[in-house]
């Protein structure tokens, strides 16, 4: 199945009891969801006393207006989007770049650089931290938007992604551009990139939602509030007692994260289907 | 127009030899067809001439100007890819133009030149869609329209019919034919078809293995093939070639037994021939069958093909060698059926054991 295939959702072909299996699953899926909006629109007081009262009113958007109230939040909502959008853009231009070169350009130890750019997808975050962490000290990155952006452009997975989609461009285009006096970049840039859109969509988005909700690195790079990811920021305002005394409070923090990345997905959302049916039929 | 000359082109591909001293020179406006099967070397020679390959050695003259050291969109060559190669996110209009723009030719002129190419090739209508809406007979002409736009001195194709259907293949035929008169350049195809070869091309380059095994005009090809692999490559059904063995003598002319005992007086000058280790070349249309007679041939009818007007038939000496006849019309023939062979023994051919050919005296070419 081709990406450009994917369709919306049929219920057709269906048996009755795979639909109740899907039906299943899907409450499965939604019920912690729920559950969370319903806290987080319930009076913390009522919800110290009992978590079942948020089957009946009273409802109240106090929980939000507590948060929003707290003049971070918006600071590190825009953090989180610096740092997401400028991951997401570094990545897709390295990875691009990277990608074309590797599939198209003849250089000495090519095959060899591209085998080293792969084991980095061998490489676990964890095992490199402290050394990043004393390279960034040492080069004062901490609580900058360098220090924050940085790590996340190193992307082998993207560049191994898109070293695979130019390879499946047909060379003959490149040659045809070669004959109409293209040069490399011409060809690069007007030529095949507009052909990797997709690819470069389905990267977009995991780069864009991984970095959202990358909690790790800043945690450790960004100790000034004012530096703060939304994620870090959100976990930095519970208190130590918070699931008892703010439980409502709590959770109307994970729905305000979770905000942008439904908005990212409702302007995206059919090429994550895409991406994801791409992934999972590639 | 200009005129193409090819000296002492070598290529390898790291251990294998492509090409070795390869030299050609073509007139200009001609158009040369590149014949030969899969893998002969063909498709690399073309790439070389535009650039996308590179030769280890030799020499490329374009007209007056050495072209194998420039960069291929600095040659004067434009190339119509086998599989069209169309930028799928351009428009129509978008493609012709895009040489254009890499040359930085004005707006107006680019504008101007698009409609002329549009009107040559009737593709008016399609400017503003892209390639993957068009039909393949219209991606071709898109293609040469981006060939054509540029106003190149040479026109390069790589098998510019292969992906047509029958149908199709045929009008884009004529269509090729009436484009060449209309854009006066030279032009090198490169097919594996010898219809497109001798029905396009004023001349044919017939290669094997990287060598080129004759260049000549479509009938000097057919009618005086140069060897073995040329007379059995050109011509459909492939000419027969039966081992026959020389009769003694000193006629001007060749007399061939053939291995059942029979006897083909040929028009072939004896002089050259060598004694021993002959083929004689038969095309089908100078086999034709009749009642046997004696001191003709005779064979058995192994298969029969109808084509319509003429019918190929398979016959098989008494020795068991296979000649293929041709019957004009729906054939009597029966399988299984005993035949005489009326051979038009002044067409036949000989062919050496070096393979090379010996024709009759005064045939065309």
């Amino acid at each position: 199945m081709t990406a450009a295939g994917v369709k919306g959702p049929s219920l057709a072909g269906f048996t009755p009891a795979g639909l109740a299996g899907v039906a299943l699953a899907a409450a499965v899926m939604i019920t912690p969801l729920l559950w969370t909006v319903g806290l987080s629109l319930k009076p913390n007081f009522e919800l110290m006393r009992d978590t079942s009262s948020v089957f009946g009113p009273p409802y109240t958007l106090e929980n939000y207006r507590a948060i929003l109230a707290n003049s971070n939040v918006f600071r590190w909502v825009f953090n989180s989007t610096v740092v997401s959008l400028s991951t997401t853009f570094g990545v897709l231009a390295l990875s691009s770049l990277a990608g074309y070169a590797f599939a198209r350009l003849e250089f000495r130890g090519r095959r060899a650089l591209f085998v080293a750019v792969l084991l980095g997808l061998a490489i676990p975050e964890q095992a490199v931290i402290i050394a990043r962490h004393q390279m960034f000290s040492a080069l004062h990155l901490h609580n900058t938007y360098p220090g924050l952006i940085l790590p996340g452009l190193s992307a082998p997975f993207g560049v191994f992604l898109m070293t695979q989609y130019f390879r499946g461009i047909p060379v003959e285009l490149d040659e045809a551009a070669l004959l109409d006096g293209a040069s490399h970049f011409t060809i690069f840039w007007k030529v095949l990139l507009p052909l990797t859109l997709p690819a470069q969509a389905t990267l977009g988005i995991f780069t864009f939602l991984a970095s959202w909700n990358d909690y790790w690195w800043p945690l450790i790079s960004a100790t000034r509030s004012s530096m703060f990811t939304l994620t870090v920021g959100v976990a930095s305002s519970q208190m130590n007692f918070a699931q008892t005394s703010g439980l409502g409070y709590l959770m109307a923090q994970a729905v305000f994260a979770s905000v942008p990345i439904l908005i990212v997905y409702a302007l995206f959302q059919q090429h994550i289907v895409r991406a994801v049916a791409g992934a999972a039929t590639r | 127009m200009s005129s193409l000359e090819l000296t002492n082109i070598s290529k390898r591909f790291g251990a294998v030899s492509v090409f070795q001293g390869l030299s050609l020179t073509i007139a200009a406006g001609e158009f040369v067809a590149f014949l030969g099967p899969s893998g002969c070397g063909k498709s690399t020679l073309l790439r070389i001439i535009a650039g996308l390959e590179r030769a280890d050695s030799g020499e490329i003259r374009l007209g007056d100007q050495r072209i194998d050291t420039l960069a291929p969109g600095a040659r004067g060559v434009a190339m119509v890819f086998q599989h069209y190669a169309l930028y799928p996110h351009m428009t129509v209009r978008e493609n012709i133009a895009f040489g254009l723009r890499n040359g930085g030719a004005p707006k107006a002129e680019i504008a101007e030149r698009v409609a002329e190419a549009a009107r040559v090739l009737e593709i008016g209508p399609l400017l503003d869609k892209k390639p993957g809406t068009l039909s393949g007979g219209e991606r071709q002409r898109v293609a040469i329209g981006r060939a054509i736009v540029k106003q190149p001195r040479l026109f390069l194709f790589d098998e510019p019919l292969a992906n047509l259907d029958a149908a199709l293949r045929t009008r884009t035929r004529l269509e090729l034919a009436q484009l060449r008169r209309r854009v006066r350049a030279t032009m090198i195809m490169v097919t594996h078809d010898q219809v497109e070869a001798m029905t396009l091309a004023d001349r044919v380059v017939v290669m094997n293995q990287g060598e080129i095994q004759q260049v000549g005009t479509p009938m000097q090809i057919y009618d005086r093939p140069a060897n073995t692999f040329v007379a059995g490559f050109v011509g459909s059904p492939r000419m027969t070639l039966a081992p026959v063995g020389l009769v003694p003598g000193d006629a001007r002319f060749a007399t061939v037994r053939l291995g059942d005992g029979s006897q083909v007086s040929t028009r072939v000058p004896r002089a050259d021939l060598p004694s021993e280790g002959l083929l004689l070349g038969l095309r089908p249309e100078c086999v034709r069958l009749g009642p046997p007679r004696p001191g003709e041939p005779t064979a058995q009818v192994e298969f029969i093909e109808r084509l319509g007007d003429r019918t190929l038939v398979y016959v098989k000496l008494g020795d068991g060698t296979a000649v293929t006849a041709e019957d004009k019309g729906a054939s009597q023939a029966q399988v299984g059926q005993t035949v005489g062979l009326r051979l038009a023994a002044a067409a036949a051919h000989l062919f050496g054991p070096d393979g090379r050919g010996h024709h009759a005296a005064g045939r065309a070419g």
